[in-house]
């Protein structure tokens, strides 16, 4: 391709570089009327355009995902995380049952979002003071949809926690901190 | 997927131990990092590799990340240093693997366009990594330049000089291959 010499200059004396510029992030050109004009800038944007085209074709090709990646992220993830898991401990005649901090976090999840407003729920397990392996308090954190009464959504989450949270885990939770992170965007 | 609620809150909720959020993000964020990984390494499991390990380490990190950039460029950041690393440790002359182009073009044409495109494929996975990684992340997944220099902890105008390099060697060797 004789399209530069050692100095990456065409023949004209216009250096690569502004062409290269020019082309890829469809600049216009620094001097139009020598441009114009000019037989070597000509050819030179010609082939650069050619080239160019087949990275624009590259960009536009689509990647397949791997469909089980993110199941193999979060089994990575999962198994680092396991070392931290705490569990609740339910007295038994015959035995004793521990249900896992993660479980009933996953249950006020799901009954947090399940109140009408409510998006999105975390829930995080903090330790009871003074300790109490029957017992947790949860911290909860919201995002929620703008129109309702944030205080009244708040105590609804509340409300269903202490109602259905014993039954579902044997959990006793003695206190729900809810901090409102967000409001959702409305969506299509 | 939880479409509505802003990146922020889920790195709050993964940092308190939440993993459905973290998966929430691994599920909004892991097609770019992907695509990212596979562009840069020219090889599927090479490219599934770091994107576990981008958010097993994003993972371990989140204590450290505090939101002030995009949780993306976080994300384009690891993943850029661990495909570095790899091609680091590659001995020159191992081959690069080619990416498989899904072929939905003309019959006539798929030959000739399959073939460019993987000349482009090869010339970008026979660049040194620093205007490898410069050139997809600002071709290929569409960042600005200040964007790219965010990601590569570097100057807008050291990015602009790998990205010349990087686009000249392009289109040289395309155009050779014509």
């Amino acid at each position: 391709m004789a399209m530069t010499t050692d100095d990456e200059r065409l023949p004209c004396g216009v250096a690569l570089e502004p062409l290269v510029t020019q082309v890829a992030d469809a600049q216009p050109p620094a001097d139009p009327a020598h441009q114009a004009a000019c037989p070597y800038c000509q050819a030179a944007l010609r082939i650069l355009n050619q080239s160019w085209s087949d990275v624009q074709a590259l960009t536009r090709q689509p990647v397949p995902i791997p469909p089980q990646l993110t199941a193999q992220i979060m089994l990575r993830v999962r198994s680092l995380a396991r070392h931290v898991t705490d569990s609740i401990l339910l007295g038994h005649p015959h035995g004793e049952t521990r249900v896992s901090h993660a479980v009933v976090r996953r249950a006020i999840q799901r009954l947090a979002v399940a109140v009408p407003g409510v998006v999105f729920a975390s829930v995080r397990a903090v330790p009871h003071e003074p300790p109490d392996p029957a017992r947790l308090n949860v911290a909860v954190r919201l995002v929620v949809v703008f129109g309702p009464a944030i205080e009244a959504l708040a105590d609804a989450v509340r409300l269903v926690v202490d109602r259905r949270i014993r039954v579902l885990t044997g959990a006793e939770v003695s206190r729900i901190d809810i901090t409102i992170d967000d409001i959702a965007e409305p969506t299509d | 997927m939880i479409p509505q609620v802003d990146d922020r809150v889920l790195i709050q909720a993964s940092r308190d131990g939440d993993l459905d959020a973290f998966e929430a993000l691994v599920r909004r964020h892991h097609p770019a990092v992907y695509r990212v990984a596979l562009r840069m390494l020219s090889s599927e499991a090479d490219a599934q590799d770091a994107t576990q390990e981008t958010f097993v380490r994003a993972w371990r990190g989140l204590g450290r990340f505090r939101c002030e950039s995009e949780t993306s460029t976080w994300l384009y950041r690891i993943v850029t240093r661990r495909c570095l690393d790899v091609i680091g440790a590659r001995r020159p002359s191992e081959p690069l693997g080619e990416i498989e182009l899904p072929s939905h073009l003309d019959v006539a044409d798929v030959a000739e366009q399959r073939e460019r495109l993987r000349a482009v494929t090869r010339v970008i996975g026979g660049l040194p990594g620093d205007q490898r990684a410069a050139l997809v992340l600002r071709e290929l997944e569409g960042l600005s330049y200040e964007q790219v220099a965010d990601v590569l902890e570097t100057s807008v105008p050291a990015v602009k000089g790998r990205i010349h390099r990087a686009r000249l060697a392009v289109m040289k060797e395309t155009a050779a291959w014509r």
